[in-house]
C-alpha cells in the first residue's frame, strides 16, 4: 500500500509543477504568477479542491504523444471566497502557453456544469496562446462547449473573468460573454486579430498592448470593466467584487452588519453648486450617500459621462448608475447608454436593486451620435430600466431634461420610489432654449430682443426650473434634503426588501441591440 | 467630620475616598474640565467643576477649592499629594475658613519645606545629617577648611539652584581647587551667584524613609521603613516595605530620629522623614516631606493599618488608637509606579488612548488606580496611571508576586513602566538586596528591555504560527 | 524549504519559521488560547487575543505584553519579492479630448507630478465646464494645448511620461 500512496504522491507532485521549474521562472520574470499561485491567492486559505489534477491530452499527431503534462494546462476546481464556494478555473501558461485543447476544454466545462448545477460563481483566470494548434477542429470544439455554457449559465449565476495573460483569437468570447472582464496591465492583452494580421490586410502598425492591452480596453473599447496594475491586485478586486453579489440568480447579495446612526450627511448640500452652468463631481455626491469606502466602481475610465458600481447603502449591496456632471455635461451618449444598460441588465439578473442619479441635460448631439446609432443605444438604456424588476429608486439632483428624463428611471417607466433636490430642473428642455422657442414671436417683436430673452428665461425658470411641476404631478414622489438621501435610501430599499413584479409569459424581449 | 473634599485627582483621590466611604464620611470630588470622565468624579457623593485643564487653573486655584468646600458645606480637605499638599498658605486658607486640614499646620508645612529651616529644627534633637554647610560659601580658603573637616569625596551644590547645574563630587583634595572654580563659575553664569554648599558625599546611598504619624495630644509614631532607593533621574519608581539591610536596631533608631524629626516642628498628621543610608549603615537625615506620599501603601500593607483613616482621625482630633508597641511587620510589600512613560526610549511621556486596560487581580495584589480602558491619558497631569503593588509573607514572595501581576497587567494604547518594573525585579542586584539610588544608573539601559522584547516577539510568533498550523488541519465547510 | 514561513512581530522583527523552529518552543495549552511557554529555559505566559485565520494575522500578549504578528507563507514571501503592491495605478499614457470645446483653464504645468483624480483641464463644452480629471499618479511629459485653443474630438491634450 505504500508503494501505492508514494506513486500518488509522485503523480501529484509533477502535476504541480505544471511545465516545470524553468518556465514557472519564466513566468515569475515577466510579473506574472503561475495558475496555482493565482487561484491561492484567490482563494481562501485552504479551501481550494482540484478537481482533474491528473487529465492529460489525448492528441497523437504531431509527436504530441511524447508530450504529457498532468492537469493539461488549466487548474480547475472549486474553493471558497470569504467562506463562499465559488467555482474557479486558471489557465496554466507554463503548460503549452496554456492553450486549449479538447480535455482542456472539457475540464473547464466540468466546472461551469457544476456551478450551475449547484448555483455558485465561476470565475475564469485567462492566461493562454489560444487554440492548441496541433488539435485542429477538436480545439476549436472545445471552445464553443465552453461558450454555450456560458450563454447558458448567463444570468443563472455570476461569471467574471480576468485576462492575467494572453487571450487572443476566438477564446476571447468566452470572457465577453461574461458579467465582468478585469484586465492586468501591462502583462495581459485581448484582440480576436492580432497586430501580425492587422499589418498584413490593414497595413496598420500597432504593438499589442495599444491594439488590445488593458489601457485600451478600459478606455476606448469598454470591454474591460476595470484593470489593475499587478496579478495581486486583479485577484483582490475579484474577491471585492464578488462580495457585492449573490451566489446565483435566486438569492440576494449577503449583507454587511450595520448599525443605524442618523445617516444625515450634511455635506451632500454643498456638492452642487449655485451656477448651473458648473459642474460637479457625481461621485462625492455617491460618496455621501453609501456606506464608507463601499463603492466599486465598473468601467471608470469608459464613458465617463455615466458612473456605474457596486455599493452598500446600510450593509446591503446595490447597483448606481449616475449621471456624471463633470464629463460631458452628463449627457447622455451611445457609449454610456450601452454601458448604464449592461449594468443595470446584470444587476436585474441577479437581484441586485438599483440607485439611479440623475442631472442630465439631454442627449448627446451631432452625426457622429445620429449616424452610429444613439437611437438604437439609447433605448437599450430605457429598455433595460424599464425591462428591470428589482428595486429601482431616483434621485435627482440637479437637472432632467427632456427624453433624458424619461430613461433615467423615471416614475413612468416603473420606478419605485422618486426623489428630487430642492436645486431640480424637471423639463422638457433648458429655460433659454424652451424660451427661445415657446417666446419666439415675442422676442422677435421686441425692441430688444436679448433682453426680452433674458426676461422670459427668468419667468420660464421660475415657472419650470424647478421639481414641483413634477412633484404636483406625483412625477417625483418627495422633494428632499440632500443631507436627507442616505436616510430617505436606506427605508426606501429596505420598504422595497420583497418586491415582486409578475412578468407575462414570453420568450425574451427584443432589446434593440 | 461629615463630608471631606479631596482637593486632588486620579488614584490617590479615589484612594482617600474609598477609606472615607468606609468610615461613612461623604466625599466631594473636584475636577477639572479635562477630567470631566475621569473615575474619581464617578466615585465621589458630589463632585464640582473647578476650573480649566490646567493644574494653575484647576487643581491649584487653593482659594477657589475652598469656596466650593463652604458652599457644601464640607468638613475637611484632604489634599493627597503634590498641588496644594505642602502649600502652607493653602492650609493657612484652610483653617481660616473654619475648615479642617487634614495634614500637619502650616507653620510645620514651612519649616520643613525650607532645607534650611528644617536642619535648623532638628538641631536641638541630634539628628545625624549629612556632614556640609549650613551656609553658602564663597571663599576658597573656607571651602578647603570645610572639605578637610568632613571628608572625601564631598558633593558640591550651587546655593542659588538645581537642576544638576553647579553640581559636582570631588573626590580628592588633589582636584578640589579646579572643581571648585569650575562649579562656582557654572554657579554664576546660571544663577547669577557663584555661591555653593559644600557636603559630604554619600557614595553608595540608599534611600530610606520612614513613616510618622503624629495626634494632637503629643503622640507620635513611626510605622517603619520604606527602601526608596530604585530611582531614575530622582524620581521613585519602585519601592519597598521593609527594607532588605536594616536590622531591627536600625530600624529602631531610624524611627526614633524621624520621630523626634517629626516633634521638632510639632508636627500633626502623616508625614515622611527621608534619610541617606550610607554602605556602613550610617544614615543622615535628608529631608521632612509633610504629606501623605505615593508610596504610603506598603507600608499599610505590612502594619495592616489604614494610613488614610488614621490621618482623619487625627484631624477631628482623636488620639492614635495604638501604641508603637502594637505595630509590628507581618511580610513584606514592594510597589511598582506604572507611568505612562517609555522606558525604551528615556523614560519620556507615551500619550495616547488606553485602548486596553486590564489590571491584574488576585491575594496579595493591590492596584490603586485612576484610569479606564477608553480614557485618554492627559496631558496636563502627572502621567502615572497607577499604584501597582503586591504582598507576600516575605521578600522573594512579593517579588514572584510582583512579576506575576506585571504579566497579567494589560496595557495597550500607551508605553509603560511595567516592563521596566519586570527587569528590576529579575535583576539580581535587586533580589538579592544588595543595591543603592545608582541601581538604574549601573545596570538599566534600554537596550535590556529589546533584548528581552525580542525573546518575547519570538515566543508570540511561534505560538501563532503554532495555532495558525492547527487552524490549517481544521475543516473548513464553504457555505452555499 | 525548512523554515518556510516569514513571520512578523510588529512590524519590528521578522523571524524565519518552521515546524523545525517550533520544536524548540515547549507549549503547553491551558485552555483553547492559553499557553505556557518554555524557550531557553525562560518561562512565559502567552494569551491569543485575537485571530484571523484568513489573513494569517494575530494578536498576542506574552507576559501582559501585546505582540501583533502577521504570518506570510511561500506564495506571500514571492509575491512581496515580485514587487506586487495593492495600491493600483493606471497606464494610461496620454489624454485625448472627449469632445469639440474650447480650452478654458490648465491648472498644470509640464513637469508636474499629478495624483490620480488632480484637475488636468478644464474643457468648455455643450455650454459647461468639463473639468478633465487624471486617470493615474504620473509626471506631466507634454501639455499639447494652449488656454483658450479650441480642439476637436480626441485631439491630444495631455501626454504623460
Amino acid at each position: 500500500m505504500e508503494k501505492k500512496i508514494e506513486e500518488l504522491q509522485k503523480r501529484l507532485k509533477e502535476a504541480r509543477l505544471g511545465g516545470g521549474a524553468k518556465r514557472i521562472e519564466r513566468q515569475h520574470a515577466q510579473k506574472k504568477l503561475t495558475a496555482r499561485e493565482r487561484v491561492n491567492y484567490l482563494l481562501d486559505e485552504g479551501s481550494f479542491e482540484e478537481m482533474g489534477a491528473l487529465v492529460t491530452h489525448r492528441t497523437r499527431d504531431f509527436g504530441m504523444e511524447d508530450q504529457q503534462y498532468y492537469g493539461d494546462g488549466v487548474v480547475t476546481g472549486y474553493g471558497t471566497i470569504d467562506n463562499r464556494l465559488v467555482y474557479v478555473y486558471a489557465q496554466d501558461f507554463t503548460v503549452f502557453g496554456g492553450s486549449l485543447s479538447e480535455t482542456h476544454a472539457e475540464k473547464i466545462c466540468k466546472v461551469m456544469d457544476l456551478a450551475v448545477r449547484v448555483g455558485a460563481p465561476v470565475i475564469g483566470l485567462n492566461d493562454s496562446g489560444g487554440a492548441r494548434i496541433q488539435e485542429g477542429v477538436r480545439s476549436l470544439g472545445g471552445y464553443a462547449d465552453i461558450f454555450y455554457r456560458n450563454v447558458k449559465a448567463s444570468g443563472v449565476v455570476p461569471q467574471l473573468s480576468a485576462i492575467m495573460g494572453p487571450c487572443a483569437g476566438g477564446a476571447v468570447y468566452s470572457p465577453a460573454m461574461t458579467d465582468f472582464i478585469l484586465m492586468v496591465e501591462e502583462t495581459s492583452y485581448m484582440f480576436v486579430t492580432g497586430p501580425n494580421v492587422v499589418k498584413t490586410v490593414t497595413n496598420e502598425t500597432v504593438t499589442s498592448e495599444e491594439l488590445g492591452g488593458a489601457s485600451t480596453h478600459a478606455v476606448k473599447s469598454g470591454v474591460a470593466h476595470r484593470t489593475a496594475s499587478n496579478d495581486v491586485v486583479c485577484l483582490e478586486d475579484l474577491r471585492t467584487l464578488l462580495s457585492y453579489l449573490p451566489q446565483n440568480n435566486r438569492e440576494k447579495a449577503p449583507d454587511i452588519p450595520f448599525e443605524p446612526g442618523t445617516e444625515y450627511r450634511e455635506e451632500l448640500g454643498a456638492i452642487v453648486p449655485g451656477n448651473p452652468n458648473k459642474p460637479y463631481d457625481m461621485h462625492e455626491v455617491i460618496r455621501g450617500i453609501i456606506d464608507a469606502e463601499s463603492f466599486f466602481e465598473i468601467h471608470k475610465d469608459y464613458a465617463e459621462n455615466i458612473i456605474t458600481g457596486f455599493a452598500r447603502l446600510g450593509g446591503k449591496s446595490i447597483g448606481i448608475v449616475a449621471n456624471q456632471p463633470l464629463f460631458l455635461a452628463g449627457v447622455l451618449d451611445s457609449d454610456s447608454s450601452r454601458k448604464a444598460a449592461r449594468f443595470t441588465r446584470f444587476c436585474d439578473s441577479f437581484n441586485i436593486p438599483l440607485l439611479i442619479l440623475v442631472d442630465v441635460p439631454g442627449f448627446l448631439p451631432g452625426t457622429d451620435q445620429e449616424w452610429s446609432g444613439i437611437i438604437m443605444h439609447g433605448a437599450k438604456l430605457l429598455y433595460a430600466l424599464s425591462e428591470a424588476t428589482v428595486p429601482r429608486i431616483t434621485v435627482i439632483t440637479r437637472k432632467a431634461y427632456g427624453g433624458a428624463y424619461d430613461v433615467m428611471n423615471s416614475k413612468h417607466i416603473g420606478a419605485d420610489l422618486n426623489f428630487a433636490w430642492p436645486g431640480a430642473e424637471i423639463a422638457v428642455m433648458g429655460a433659454k432654449g424652451a424660451s427661445e422657442i415657446i417666446f419666439r414671436k415675442e422676442i422677435k417683436e421686441a425692441t430688444d430682443p436679448d433682453q426680452k430673452l433674458a426676461e422670459k428665461e427668468a419667468e420660464y425658470a421660475a415657472k419650470f426650473a424647478n421639481p414641483y411641476t413634477a412633484a404636483q404631478r406625483g412625477f417625483i414622489d418627495e422633494v428632499i434634503l440632500p443631507a436627507e438621501t442616505r436616510r430617505k435610501l436606506i427605508k426606501g430599499f429596505a420598504s422595497l426588501e420583497n418586491k415582486e413584479v409578475l412578468q407575462p409569459n414570453r420568450k425574451h424581449g427584443n432589446i434593440p441591440l | 467630620m461629615k463630608k471631606i473634599l479631596i482637593a486632588n485627582r486620579g488614584e490617590i483621590a479615589i484612594r482617600v475616598m474609598k477609606t472615607a466611604r468606609k468610615m461613612g464620611i461623604q466625599t466631594v470630588a473636584v475636577y477639572s474640565e479635562a477630567d470631566r470622565d475621569a473615575p474619581h468624579v464617578r466615585f465621589a457623593d458630589q463632585a464640582v467643576c473647578i476650573g480649566e485643564a490646567p493644574s494653575s487653573k484647576s487643581y491649584l486655584r487653593g482659594d477657589h477649592i475652598v469656596e466650593v468646600a463652604k458652599s457644601l458645606d464640607v468638613d475637611g480637605i484632604h489634599p493627597g499629594y503634590g498641588f496644594l499638599s505642602e502649600n502652607a498658605a493653602f492650609a493657612k486658607t484652610v483653617t481660616e475658613n473654619g475648615l479642617i486640614f487634614i495634614g500637619p499646620g502650616p507653620e510645620a508645612i514651612h519649616t520643613m519645606g525650607d532645607k534650611l529651616a528644617a536642619k535648623e529644627a532638628v538641631k536641638a534633637y541630634d539628628i545625624p545629617m549629612v556632614p556640609g554647610t549650613d551656609h553658602a560659601v564663597s571663599d576658597m580658603d573656607e571651602v578647603l577648611e570645610v572639605a578637610r573637616e568632613i571628608g572625601f569625596p564631598i558633593l558640591i551644590k550651587a546655593a542659588a539652584g538645581g537642576g544638576g547645574k553647579g553640581m559636582r563630587i570631588v573626590e580628592s583634595e588633589k582636584e578640589l581647587k579646579s572643581q571648585v572654580e569650575r562649579a562656582m563659575s557654572e554657579a554664576a553664569s546660571a544663577f547669577g551667584d557663584g555661591s555653593v554648599f559644600i557636603e559630604k558625599y554619600i557614595s553608595s546611598p540608599r534611600h530610606i524613609e520612614i513613616q510618622v504619624m503624629a495626634d494632637t495630644h503629643g503622640n507620635i509614631l513611626h510605622f517603619f521603613e520604606r527602601e526608596c532607593s530604585i530611582q531614575r533621574r530622582h524620581q521613585k519608581v519602585v519601592e519597598e516595605a521593609p527594607s532588605a539591610v536594616l536590622t531591627p536596631e536600625l530600624r529602631d533608631r531610624m524611627g526614633r530620629a524621624a520621630v523626634d524629626v517629626a516633634r521638632s516642628c510639632g508636627y500633626v498628621g502623616a508625614g515622611t522623614v527621608e534619610f541617606l543610608l550610607d554602605d556602613k549603615h550610617n544614615f543622615y537625615f535628608l529631608e521632612m516631606n509633610t504629606r501623605l506620599q505615593v508610596e504610603h501603601p506598603v507600608t499599610e500593607l505590612i502594619t495592616g493599618q489604614d494610613l488614610v483613616s488614621l490621618q482623619i482621625r487625627v484631624a477631628r482630633g482623636e488620639v492614635l488608637p495604638l501604641k508603637q508597641e502594637d505595630l509590628k511587620i507581618h511580610g513584606h510589600a514592594i510597589e511598582l509606579r506604572v507611568y505612562a512613560e517609555d522606558p525604551r526610549n528615556d523614560f519620556l511621556p507615551s500619550v495616547g488612548k488606553l485602548e486596553r486596560y486590564r489590571l491584574p487581580e488576585g491575594e496579595g495584589i493591590r492596584v490603586d488606580n485612576g484610569f479606564e480602558e477608553g480614557m485618554q491619558v492627559p496631558i496636563y497631569y502627572d502621567p502615572m496611571l497607577s499604584k501597582l503593588i503586591t504582598y507576600g509573607a516575605d521578600r522573594m514572595e512579593a517579588i514572584q508576586l510582583m512579576l506575576e501581576a506585571i504579566a497579567r497587567y494589560q496595557v495597550e494604547g500607551v508605553q509603560t513602566t511595567l516592563p521596566f518594573g519586570a527587569f528590576v525585579c529579575r535583576h539580581q542586584a535587586f533580589r538579592s538586596g544588595n543595591f543603592n539610588t545608582h541601581f538604574v544608573k549601573d545596570y538599566y539601559a534600554p537596550e535590556m528591555l529589546r533584548t528581552r522584547d525580542e525573546q518575547e516577539a519570538g515566543v508570540a510568533a511561534a505560538v501563532a504560527l503554532k495555532y495558525y498550523l492547527e487552524e490549517q488541519e481544521k475543516l473548513r465547510i464553504p457555505t452555499t | 524549504m525548512p523554515n518556510p514561513f516569514e513571520v512578523k512581530v510588529n512590524g519590528e522583527w521578522s523571524f524565519q519559521m518552521g515546524p523545525e523552529t517550533l520544536e524548540g518552543y515547549d507549549q503547553a495549552r491551558l485552555t483553547p488560547e492559553s499557553f505556557h511557554v518554555i524557550h531557553n529555559a525562560h518561562s512565559f505566559s502567552v494569551q491569543i487575543l485575537e485571530a484571523d485565520f484568513n489573513t494569517k494575522t494575530y494578536k498576542v500578549s506574552v507576559d501582559g505584553k501585546p505582540f501583533s504578528v502577521s504570518i506570510s507563507n511561500p506564495l506571500d514571501q514571492l509575491i512581496s519579492a515580485m514587487g506586487f503592491e495593492l495600491g493600483s495605478s493606471r497606464n494610461v499614457s496620454h489624454i485625448e479630448a472627449p469632445m469639440p470645446g474650447l480650452i478654458l483653464d490648465i491648472p498644470v504645468s509640464e513637469g508636474d507630478e499629478v495624483k490620480e483624480g488632480d484637475a488636468l483641464i478644464v474643457l468648455e463644452a455643450m455650454k459647461m465646464e468639463n473639468v478633465i480629471l487624471s486617470p493615474r499618479e504620473g509626471v506631466i511629459a507634454k501639455i499639447a494645448v494652449e488656454k483658450g485653443a479650441a480642439v476637436d474630438k480626441k485631439s491630444l491634450l495631455i501626454e504623460f511620461k
